[in-house]
């Protein structure tokens, strides 16, 4: 296990560090002339080039990367250029909605489609599990904010059960707040659901054919048993995984959701600070999304560890 | 523990087993019957159907196999009953040893475990009752320091000892007969005789008869009563084991017979070079019209090509052929 | 009936059915859609960015605008077959550039030696990591939005997949024996992955590529939707879906069409992936239960 541990290690810092010079040759790249768009058009050049020595912007690029990341790794993020808002403060007001946004609508894909994977695989080959199939082949093929939108105007413009966009904070009312979660996190859970579908069928049905299931039936369990007491136990590995591999995609599903129902959430504020050159804002904050993303699979990795005894008990 | 038999019931008995899955059929018509305690063994190559028989009795046939015929056990039809019927015998009545002990066992629960729901699921018993049931059961294995071993992983012990834990698990609760499918193949020849020594004296202690699948002669020698070699689908030579290896009269039996490489007690006629049987087994799905031996058998003449043998015989021994090898006494006596 | 008898019946052909729907269905969906997108060029129901103030909002079932007109009166209709063009000419860019790279990649971590499988894979691996919606964010509103930014955020976003699924359909090719005999033969590394690799995968590719044009259409759309994507007057699916969604007060239809265009076009593209993979690669159908 520890030399598992050590080489997911190596590889969630490695990817952090691969990943941090990636986005900042990207964004300085592509991003033109930084205090030139931020200061405007009738900008002189000795205003642009002031501005440009107070941020740093005319260091040569591999000094602005690496004062950018043992920055990074000390907490601070940088501020904004025009309001002078410590990034980091702008992130954490936003990680209030992102966060229980993505958390849930993870967790609500999970429950669905752990059951109706596995029922699925159980009743393969019959009507039923064809039925099944066909109902996640189409929930793959529905756009998230397109679900986002059926949903608003059914329970928010035709009944009128709850808000079609915008936000409560929690420091307000708390029932506001999750009233506006409410209808994202179904939209956003639903098409999680049909993905991992998908996955969990696939897994389940590995591990339904593999000798130890045969196994656990010759010795007296019934199909079901088996499934449920050998089967699920196993098929959590891949599973594990599955999930792992999909965060990069929920990220992605609650950044759209956001802007489907004007949630104030991250990808409001980099789509804002994009368009306004904000350099630093975007590379801290993105950056911060991918760290997250890694550490999710590294700790994904650990737990899968932990779960299979030919890992946990090796060497 | 399992009642015992009603004297004179066998332990199983099958009628014109058929196997198939609609476009093959890899059992084609078996029959045969296993005495309470009785021991076969079913020899035959890769493609015979010996495998899809075994698990045809047990009722765990891949998806879209069927089954067909009769197969009384215990007081019952198993082709005709349900898959929750047939799991209060698994385990319990009638129980199996796979070839592969790693890939047959859970990965992610220890063996000790493993043994003790066997235990736990047949016989109500709780917890530590079955835990200490599963310890006296290693310890009549003969298996050193069962403390550990119960504790273990599968991938953390050997090959041979994850085919003995194997061997408890299916013979926990005295089944009435258990089925060994190639059970030593996969383990390395020195290890092979312990676990054959093991399983011989561990279905002797509780009376239960034993099926014993495999290619290997010797081991059937060994340990059967019976045997019956299949070709193709069909059982081609069934009796007692001296007999069929000392007189056989199926030429593919014959054929499997010389094509051993090193046999003491049962290659009688005195040849020692190496020789095998000419051609290949037909695949399932494309086989002759007439015995499905024809194409590779000495003997074979137009009646062999058009009409199919049915197993027969005046002695204890029954061959399908139209041709049967005489007996050197046979012929003297005529 | 007897034994003989039964061992003698004829084999059933009813196993072949069940895989054929996929491929059948899915196939007829994407040709349908190709079919759209084509005839988009040569006829359309009416001009379908030129807004007509005094139609607008119509509801559908009329005859000159079969499936209504939008805020501004352009026809629904003209606007969804224009919209196809987009789906295709930016799905399938996206997903060719990343089976080319992808292959490429696929091929040289498969063939050239551990350090470059290391390398290229973990590379691969943290590619993965990095989510592409907010890659090609970032990408498209630095570098500007339209059609050219989407087909290369897709590209990068996509490249990795491929790589990893080259490269292991190609290590299994590459251990088949007839490669040993080839390479007995002296025949070159490039020679071997030309003739012999290559075509072995092409199943693999085809199937590979038909899944992930369905994914960057789908991904096309959520960054039009977004603003980020192609813009007016070139016309897409998910941009249609953001007008639509400011009138959703008033009428709801027009949330719609473009989502069932979006649904149906992802979904024939996947049906028509996954019915290849099945016909290609029929060791996959044994199943027990």
């Amino acid at each position: 296990m520890a030399i598992y541990v050590l080489r997911k290690l190596a590889f969630f810092l490695g990817a952090v560090f691969v990943a941090s010079l990636a986005i900042f040759l990207l964004i300085r790249a592509a991003g033109g002339n930084v205090a030139a768009i931020v200061l405007g058009k009738d900008a002189t050049a000795e205003a642009i080039n002031a501005l440009a020595h107070t941020y740093g912007l005319d260091r040569p690029l591999p000094i602005q990367y690496f004062d950018w990341l043992l920055n990074m790794l000390h907490g601070d993020l940088g501020q904004s250029f025009r309001t002078k808002e410590l990034v980091a403060d702008l992130v954490t007001d936003r990680l209030s909605i992102s966060i229980p946004l993505a958390l849930a609508g993870l967790i609500l894909g999970l429950i669905i489609a752990i059951p109706v994977g596995t029922i699925a695989a159980r009743n393969i080959g019959r009507p039923s599990g064809a039925f099944l199939a066909l109902v996640s082949q189409i929930g793959i093929a529905v756009p998230v904010f397109w679900a986002g939108i059926l949903l608003s105007v059914l329970f928010g413009v035709r009944l009128g059960w709850l808000p079609t966009g915008g936000w409560i904070d929690w420091s307000e009312s708390w029932v506001g707040a999750i009233r506006s979660l409410v209808l994202p996190v179904l939209s956003l859970g639903l098409i999680m659901a049909a993905v991992l579908i998908r996955y969990v069928r696939s897994a389940v049905l590995d591990v339904m054919n593999q000798d130890y299931v045969r196994t656990a039936r010759a010795v007296g369990m019934t199909r079901t048993q088996a499934l449920l007491n050998v089967g699920l136990r196993n098929a959590a590995l891949p599973i594990v995984t599955i999930v792992g591999l999909q965060i990069a995609e929920l990220i992605g599903g609650t950044v759209i959701i956001e802007m489907v129902f004007s949630l104030p959430g991250l990808s409001r504020m980099i789509l804002a600070n994009v368009a306004a050159r904000e350099v630093i804002v975007v590379q801290s904050t993105v950056m911060l999304i991918i760290v997250f993303v890694i550490f999710v699979n590294f700790a994904v990795d650990l737990l899968y560890g932990i779960l299979d005894p030919r890992i946990r008990n090796a060497a | 523990m399992t009642p015992p038999l009603s004297p004179g019931a066998p332990a199983i008995e099958v009628k014109d087993l058929v196997v198939t899955n609609g476009d093959v059929t890899a059992v084609r018509g078996v029959s045969f019957s296993i005495p309470a305690g009785g021991r076969m063994g079913l020899v035959g190559e890769s493609g015979s159907g010996k495998s899809m028989t075994a698990l045809a009795l047990m009722g765990l046939l891949p998806m879209g196999w069927h089954t067909h015929g009769e197969v009384l056990h215990d007081g019952a039809d198993l082709a005709k009953l349900s898959d929750k019927a047939l799991s209060s015998r698994r385990g319990r009545t009638l129980s199996m040893v796979f070839q592969d002990p790693l890939s047959s066992l859970n990965p992610v629960r220890r063996v000790g475990d493993q043994i003790s729901w066997v235990i736990r699921h047949h016989t109500g018993a709780d917890r530590k009752t079955a835990e200490a049931q599963t310890l006296e059961l290693l310890r009549s294995m003969n298996l050193p320091r069962p403390e550990n071993l119960v504790r273990a992983y599968p991938h953390e012990i050997s090959g041979g000892q994850r085919q003995r834990i194997m061997i408890a698990m299916a013979l926990a609760c005295y089944p009435q007969l258990i089925i060994a499918d190639e059970p030593t193949t996969a383990l390395d020849v020195t290890v092979q005789k312990q676990v054959l020594r093991l399983l011989n004296s561990a279905v002797a202690e509780r009376n239960s008869a034993l099926l014993m699948i495999t290619h290997d002669l010797p081991i059937i020698a060994a340990m059967c009563d019976t045997v019956a070699v299949m070709y193709a689908g069909r059982i081609v030579e069934m009796g007692p084991v001296q007999e069929v290896f000392r007189h056989p009269r199926h030429h593919y039996t014959r054929g499997l017979l010389d094509s051993q490489p090193t046999m003491d007690n049962i290659a009688l006629d005195g040849s020692s070079r190496l020789v095998s049987i000419p051609g290949m087994v037909p695949p399932l799905h494309d086989l002759p019209s007439g015995c499905a031996f024809n194409l590779r058998c000495p003997a074979a003449t137009d009646k062999c090509r058009t009409d199919m043998p049915e197993l027969g015989g005046e002695t204890s021994l029954k061959s399908a052929c139209w041709h049967p090898i005489a007996r050197a006494d046979e012929v003297a006596a005529q | 009936m007897t034994i003989a008898a039964t061992a003698t019946i004829a084999p059933k052909r009813r196993r072949r059915l069940d895989l054929n729907a996929s491929l059948v269905v899915g196939l007829v969906l994407t040709l349908g859609f190709l079919a759209v997108a084509v005839v988009s060029f040569v006829w359309l129901p009416s001009n379908p960015n030129i807004p007509v103030i005094k139609n607008r909002m119509l509801p559908p079932f009329l005859p000159d605008h079969w499936l209504g007109t939008d805020g501004l009166g352009r026809d629904i209709i003209a606007q969804l077959m224009v919209g196809a063009r987009t789906s295709i000419l930016v799905g399938a860019g996206g997903a060719s550039i990343a089976l080319f790279l992808g292959t490429i990649t696929g091929l040289v971590a498969a063939a050239y030696g551990k350090l470059a499988d290391e390398t290229i894979s973990r590379g691969a691996d943290i590619m993965l990591s990095i989510p592409g919606m907010v890659t090609a964010l970032v990408l498209a509103a630095t570098m500007g939005s339209g059609a050219l930014t989407t087909i290369l955020a897709l590209s990068a976003f996509f490249t990795p997949s491929f790589t990893r699924v080259i490269r292991a359909a190609a290590m299994s090719v590459l251990q088949e024996d007839f490669i040993t005999s080839a390479r007995l033969y002296g025949r070159g590394k490039l020679f071997i992955l030309a003739r012999h690799v290559i075509p072995n995968i092409g199943g693999v590719m085809i199937v590979q590529f038909t899944l992930y044009f369905a994914a960057g259409i789908l991904t096309e759309a959520g960054l039009s939707y977004l603003g980020v994507g192609v813009t007016r007057p070139s016309i897409s699916w998910g941009m249609m879906l953001n007008e639509a969604q400011q009138t959703v007060g008033i009428s709801s239809p027009l949330a719609i069409w473009p989502g069932l265009a979006i649904v149906f076009v992802v979904l024939g593209l996947n049906l028509l992936g996954d019915g290849l993979r099945d016909v290609l690669d029929p060791k996959l159908k044994q199943r027990r239960a």
